[in-house]
């Protein structure tokens, strides 16, 4: 087989015949030019392109080519798959505009294997600067690069560690933050299991500039395979005399350990994971002074994420310059993004800075995975907002979506459709803020519980129109005396919700009526008599035995034992069931 | 071992940069591994074994990121497009081995990406 052709229909799910006539029209003219022993035709599952018909990708000239139609075979036969030309007309330009430098070898190397990290340049930015770069070499090119941490603040790195660096001291630290705790992110978990080396060298770097020697990793216990390949990978480079004393044969010396977290959300924040590594109780505490003047044992100290330090040992190879070549503005580089939620494409995605929202759930994740239209996407977790779907054309950037009341964070992405509610969204983030405040401070722990009665009064058909002036007016407190990040963000969810649908908020308190369906209290399902056909199989899929009847007699639906889970709406094809 | 220096650093980089060859890699992170990957991986490794394939490598690796098509089977033969199976369970690894590591075809309907291989 010399060429191969990738074929997707990627306008329609399900639809085989279509792709089975193009398959097959496909083949018979391949045939007619007795070519089917020299090029084989494939049917693909997924091409990296969505809605634009079908899609050709021809090898290994690597023509990517969409919309094509039945009469477009003939010419690319004989023009591409004999001739080897591009044919212009045809070429695709809406193709995901990946690009990885976190992620570049997550899924690539062993992560077991220190050799495999090696081969694919491991090790090599700190043997350039243990072979000559002072430590200002190092800050200057961190900050031509322009990189800003990926913990969500987006802190400039150079600048933290210059801090750090300036502090006089006898011993100072390097954490490895990968306290990852948003709801439906997992970038971190993804880069520690799958390329944990990459985050060792980081952490070297950031040791060999600041004047650190020792370097802890705080990972969350719920992560069991990820501590397991960390460790691993220190071990390993123990061996390797990558870390200890005399590194490469240089006087730099550097200890790595690994401390679990027990998986409380504060944790994440700075101060309280020092607190959890010294061993007490994970508490926040007033911040200045800053952990890298007083942090670790009260030694300035460089908290980092997982993933900006992922970044570092590129950064150090490529050149500061080349690196913020990539993004915009005052966002360089890139970020990676969970996508998950009612997208078609659930995964990990990296993309520039700069690259809009639209791109990343229609070109990457391939658009919603129901036939609801995507009504908004949330992003950075519990501290973050709601992004409505006017706004998606938004290049993605910390200053972006800070404006649009939501923020960068972490990077998980949570795309919804018409069918999620938004006051039950808010009650969601709400409630994972209220059981993860740790209660030392007071505008979080009543102020958080206050408005999560407010939310839970609406949803339940029983709330007030002054209600949205009181969640307004708290979140405004919480916002401005919560001891840290937690208490200060957690109002974030409800007011971008109450900023882009306020009408959902009235809805449910005026008309007591919940729009998406979701809030229990506010609709209702029932038969409609004239459309059933007395099939049974609402009554069968229903759990909690709520449909009435048999066969013969029909069926109803009992009101007091329905727990509103929509099952019987789902699965009646007879659109028998009604909703609201 | 020894404790390396800058020179044996970038030596064995060289030396390792060598290894070329055909491989097999299955993503064994956490989402990997909860849709079936060690499944797939212990049935890939028994069959390369059984037809005695010893110049074909199965390798273990990271996340790649198309979680919603885990388990991902990245097949890189000599001479043939690079391309990542996915939701592979053990008849479509052993198709895999059969059809496309032994009969050079490419398997329909499993494909959810390629790249052209070196």
């Amino acid at each position: 087989m010399e060429k191969r052709v990738f074929i997707k229909d990627t306008n329609h799910v399900g639809k085989k015949e279509r792709t089975r006539d193009f398959y097959t029209a496909f083949l018979a003219q391949l045939r007619e030019r007795k070519l089917e022993n020299d090029v084989q035709l494939i049917r693909v599952a997924d091409i990296g392109a969505y809605n634009q018909g079908f899609v050709v990708h021809i090898y290994p000239d690597d023509f990517l080519y969409s919309n094509v139609e039945m009469q477009d075979i003939p010419r690319m036969i004989e023009e591409s798959i004999l001739g080897g030309k591009k044919i212009d007309d045809l070429v695709c330009h809406h193709i995901s505009k990946q690009f990885r430098i976190v992620l570049r070898n997550c899924g690539v190397i062993d992560p077991r294997n220190i050799d495999e990290y090696i081969v694919h340049d491991g090790y090599q930015a700190i043997e350039k600067i243990l072979s000559g770069y002072t430590p200002e070499k190092v800050l200057e090119e961190l900050k031509t690069s322009g990189l800003r941490g990926r913990g969500g603040a987006g802190y400039p790195t150079w600048l933290k560690w210059q801090f750090t660096r300036n502090v006089p001291s006898d011993q100072k630290y390097v954490i490895c933050n990968g306290d990852e705790g948003d709801p439906g992110a997992y970038m971190d978990r993804s880069v520690l299991e799958g390329d944990p080396h990459s985050v060792i060298e980081g952490m070297m770097i950031a040791g060999y500039v600041i004047g650190a020697t020792k370097g802890y990793f705080y990972i969350r216990a719920e992560y069991p395979l990820a501590i397991e390949r960390v460790k691993n990978a220190i071990s390993q480079a123990y061996q390797y005399g990558l870390l200890g004393e005399n590194i490469l044969g240089t006087d730099f010396r550097f200890d790595l350990e690994i401390r679990l977290g027990a998986g409380a959300f504060v944790c994440g924040e700075e101060t309280a994971l020092i607190a959890s590594i010294e061993g007490k109780r994970g508490y926040p505490r007033p911040r200045p002074p800053y952990p890298s003047v007083k942090g670790l044992w009260d030694k300035p100290t460089v908290i980092n994420n997982v993933e900006t330090l992922a970044n570092i040992p590129v950064v150090i190879l490529q050149g500061g310059a080349w690196f913020s070549n990539i993004g915009t503005g005052a966002s360089k580089g890139t970020k990676v993004f969970a996508l998950t939620g009612k997208v078609k494409n659930s995964g990990l995605v990296e993309v520039p800075m700069g690259t809009t929202l639209r791109e990343i759930v229609y070109d990457i994740g391939g658009g919603s995975a129901s036939q609801a239209k995507v009504k908004a996407i949330q992003t950075g977790g519990p501290s973050g907002g709601v992004i409505p779907e006017d706004f998606l054309d938004t290049p993605v950037s910390y200053e972006s979506l800070q404006k649009l009341g939501s923020i960068m964070g972490s990077g998980g992405m949570i795309v919804m459709d018409a069918n999620d509610c938004m006051v039950d969204i808010a009650k969601f983030y709400l409630r994972f803020c209220v059981d993860e405040s740790c209660g030392k401070c007071t505008p979080c722990r009543v102020g958080g519980t206050q408005m999560l009665n407010l939310l839970e009064r609406a949803s339940e058909g029983t709330g007030k129109r002054e209600d949205i002036e009181k969640l307004k007016k708290i979140s405004l407190a919480m916002q401005r005396a919560s001891l840290c990040g937690l208490g200060q963000t957690a109002p974030n969810p409800v007011l971008s919700t109450l900023r882009y649908f306020e009408d959902e908020y009235l809805a449910h308190i005026e008309e007591k009526k919940c729009p998406a369906c979701r809030c229990g209290a506010l609709f209702r399902y029932s038969i409609i008599q004239e459309k059933c056909k007395n099939c049974g199989l609402c009554a069968k899929n229903c759990p909690a035995g709520a449909i009435l009847g048999d066969r013969e007699s029909g069926y109803t639906l009992d009101q007091e034992k329905c727990t509103r889970c929509g099952r019987c709406f789902e699965v009646c094809r007879l659109g028998a069931i009604f909703r609201g | 071992m020894k404790k390396l220096s800058v020179d044996d650093l970038s030596a064995m980089r060289k030396e390792l940069k060598k290894k070329k060859g055909s491989w097999i890699r299955v993503g064994c992170s956490t989402c990997g591994i909860a849709a079936g990957a060690k499944e797939v991986f212990d049935t890939l490794k028994e069959e390369i074994q059984k037809r005695d394939l010893k110049s074909l490598e199965v390798k273990q690796c990271g996340c790649i990121g198309m979680c919603y098509a885990e388990p991902l089977v990245e097949v890189m033969i000599e001479g043939m497009p690079k391309v990542f199976y996915g939701k592979v369970d053990k008849d479509v690894a052993l198709k895999i081995v059969e059809k496309h590591v032994c009969g050079k075809m490419l398997l329909n309907d499993r494909i959810y990406d390629a790249k052209r291989s070196r």
